[in-house]
């Protein structure tokens, strides 16, 4: 019995040391994790950059979050390539629209040919990593109860979904990339690159604020549920006027100034129409700097929104269901 | 100089919105215009103390308020008024600090990862807990040998039978070496060996780390075999706070006494003692008010051929159900 049980654990020990990365998960080194009490040893290791790179990973709960929320993605392979599909869906829809209305010109709406084929192809790419969010679970685990396994672990919550927004964001971006490259070779699109020094600059620091408004938004409106079990329809309708506003579909610009000053207000075109725009090199830099100006308030506001909400919410929460 | 309260409640009182429809369709159109809001108050008012070490069993009926009292405890709740002191902290705050040394099992809490294997959670909460790796290790060891988890560690957690999850989220929850534990209803859905298992386990932790111990279970044999104090809660009011012993001679006014005679005695000889009593024959068994036990025993050995008699006090199961049946509940002392 006893050397039964003594063979098991050293089975259970290999299943846990069972390769390095799973070793790397838990600590990310062979010593105690206890800052206080690293030794000499532990510091020499320290100044080699694997040790510290490991280290950081494997000590970082958001790193490890991340990393279990791919391994459930990949375990829901259905549902993975249903979501990829309806961008496939809407990214060869909206190319053949917008073939057909050029037709034989070599612009419309003001955009170049590669120009609007370019920010087809470019808004499949940002749908992924801008609007991919894994926050639509949340307002189901907060009506549900499950909200309160989180609360329960020194987790901070809103980093514990952004990490499970960023392992999305991932996986999306992936694929959308894989997807994007192939059908542009295959239909040889012929794709805008930027050539200024400022597009360099401001369009990652645009995508950047993009995804973080993304998600402040996308987590505030999850937290409604706190105050209505009811928030999936009215999440849906907010989703479709989200993408329209943002200019998911097609270029906003090609509305009339009334609705495009309406629209530059909302914080919805900062998600991907500045964005694209930035890269295409529409605007110049008055426009950008506005822009993330913009971006930079409305990130400012919503987290206002998101932190009260929370706070109130909790004084409501009635970890139901467990 | 003597150690705090690991639990320190005081006043401690919750009321919750409650909306209610009429049933039906014509139920839910009304609902859809008004509903009807209720308060009900949960916990009343409640005061308790627990020492550090301490197994403290929280008993009541359905309903009573024990779970939304724990759920205060761990900080998923605000109270609505009262104050709470968890490991000198308070819970609603979840400071890191605190919620690093607690821990709340659940029988209905599902922290698994349902897609994945249950080790996979494992190493996450080892990050999110900081635990160190060679500790994350020792510990996983000893809960998968007490558990017997071993060939359940690379199932995917959906596979996993409902006492099998059990076990799993038992032994999540316990990495972290919490010094203060919370059991609501730990047992619910294990088996009778996998129960006394983890009645032992939670005495040793108690005996070698002393770990503190707030329990809520309807399974009595949990009760008795950990707790040395029971809280009886019913309504959201404390009933009793004291020893398990003490509960059962406040609450049972008799206790039982179990004869064997040598040969089958007159039913109408035994009438005279009173009481409740069941006769399979030769062996006889009273329940006799505890003021009588002394001189009821003495004429039934003086008077009767006994072979054997025995004195008892009642199961806490009866007591209990005897508490809640009849609602006749002394104030506590």
């Amino acid at each position: 019995m006893a050397e039964a049980q003594a063979h098991g654990l050293k089975n259970l020990s290999s299943i846990i040391a069972r390769g390095p990365r799973a070793t790397h998960n838990l600590t990310g080194a062979e010593e105690t994790g206890n800052d206080r009490s690293v030794g000499r040893r532990d510091l020499f290791a320290l100044t080699t950059t694997r040790h510290f790179v490991n280290r950081m990973i494997g000590r970082s709960k958001y790193v490890a979050v991340v990393k279990i929320a791919w391994q459930r993605e990949l375990e829901e392979r259905l549902s993975f390539i249903l979501s990829r599909s309806r961008g496939l869906a809407v990214l060869f829809s909206l190319y053949f629209l917008w073939s057909a209305l050029l037709g034989s010109q070599a612009s419309v709406f003001q955009y170049s040919r590669r120009q609007i084929l370019t920010y087809v192809l470019g808004m499949s790419i940002l749908r992924a990593l801008v609007l991919g969010s894994a926050t639509d679970n949340l307002p189901s685990e907060i009506v549900h109860g499950q909200l309160s396994d989180l609360l329960l672990r020194p987790i901070r919550p809103i980093g514990y979904w952004a990490a499970r927004d960023v392992a999305v964001k991932g996986l999306q971006l992936g694929s959308a990339v894989v997807e994007v490259a192939v059908f542009a070779l295959a239909a040889s699109t012929p794709l805008y690159l930027p050539d200024r020094l400022l597009t360099v600059v401001a369009f990652p620091a645009s995508l950047a604020g993009a995804i973080v408004l993304s998600f402040v938004m996308s987590y505030g409106l999850g937290l409604a549920a706190f105050w209505t079990s009811q928030s999936g329809g009215p999440r849906f309708c907010f989703e479709l006027v989200l993408e329209f506003c943002a200019g998911a579909y097609f270029p906003i610009d090609v509305l009339s100034s009334g609705w495009q000053a309406f629209f530059s207000v909302l914080p919805f075109p900062y998600l991907i129409f500045y964005p694209l725009n930035i890269y295409l090199e529409r605007v110049g830099p008055a426009v950008i700097a506005r822009a993330l100006c913009m971006q930079a308030i409305w990130i400012g506001v919503l987290w206002i929104v998101v932190n009260v909400a929370w706070r109130r919410g909790m004084r409501t929460y009635a970890a139901e269901g467990v | 100089m003597s150690e705090p309260p690991a639990v320190v409640v005081q006043n401690l009182t919750k009321v919750y919105p409650v909306y209610e429809r009429s049933p039906g369709i014509l139920g839910a159109l009304r609902g859809l215009l008004h509903r009807k809001r209720r308060d009900v108050v949960a916990v009343r008012d409640l005061s308790f103390h627990i020492a550090p070490g301490e197994m403290v069993a929280f008993l009541g009926p359905n309903g009573a308020g024990k779970t939304t009292t724990l759920k205060m405890l761990s900080g998923l709740l605000h109270p609505t008024a009262g104050d709470v002191q968890v490991l000198q902290c308070i819970p609603w705050k979840r400071q890191a600090e605190f919620l690093k040394r607690f821990s709340f099992v659940m029988g209905q809490r599902r922290q698994l990862w349902w897609e994945l294997p249950a080790l996979d959670t494992f190493r996450l909460n080892a990050s999110i807990y900081g635990i160190p790796r060679v500790r994350f290790q020792r510990t996983l060891e000893e809960l998968v040998s007490l558990l017997e988890l071993q060939p359940l560690l690379p199932v995917p957690v959906r596979h996993l039978s409902l006492g099998q999850r059990m076990k799993m989220e038992l032994a999540c929850s316990l990495l972290h070496e919490p010094e203060l534990l919370l059991l609501d209803e730990p047992t619910l859905g294990l088996d009778v060996l996998m129960q006394r298992s983890l009645r032992d386990f939670v005495k040793r932790l108690n005996r070698e780390r002393g770990t503190t111990v707030l329990l809520t279970s309807h399974n009595m044999n949990d009760v008795e075999s950990v707790c040395a104090r029971v809280l009886l809660i019913d309504t959201g009011r404390l009933l009793f706070d004291g020893p398990v012993d003490q509960l059962i001679v406040q609450f049972a006014p008799s206790k039982r006494v179990r004869v064997d005679f040598r040969e089958p005695v007159s039913p109408d000889r035994l009438a005279a003692f009173g009481g409740s009593w069941q006769d399979d024959g030769t062996a006889v068994e009273f329940e006799i008010e505890r003021e009588r036990v002394s001189a009821a025993a003495a004429q039934l050995l003086h008077d009767f051929p006994v072979v054997d008699l025995s004195i008892e006090e009642p199961p806490l199961d009866d007591v209990i159900h005897q508490i809640f049946r009849w609602q006749k509940p002394r104030p506590t002392a």
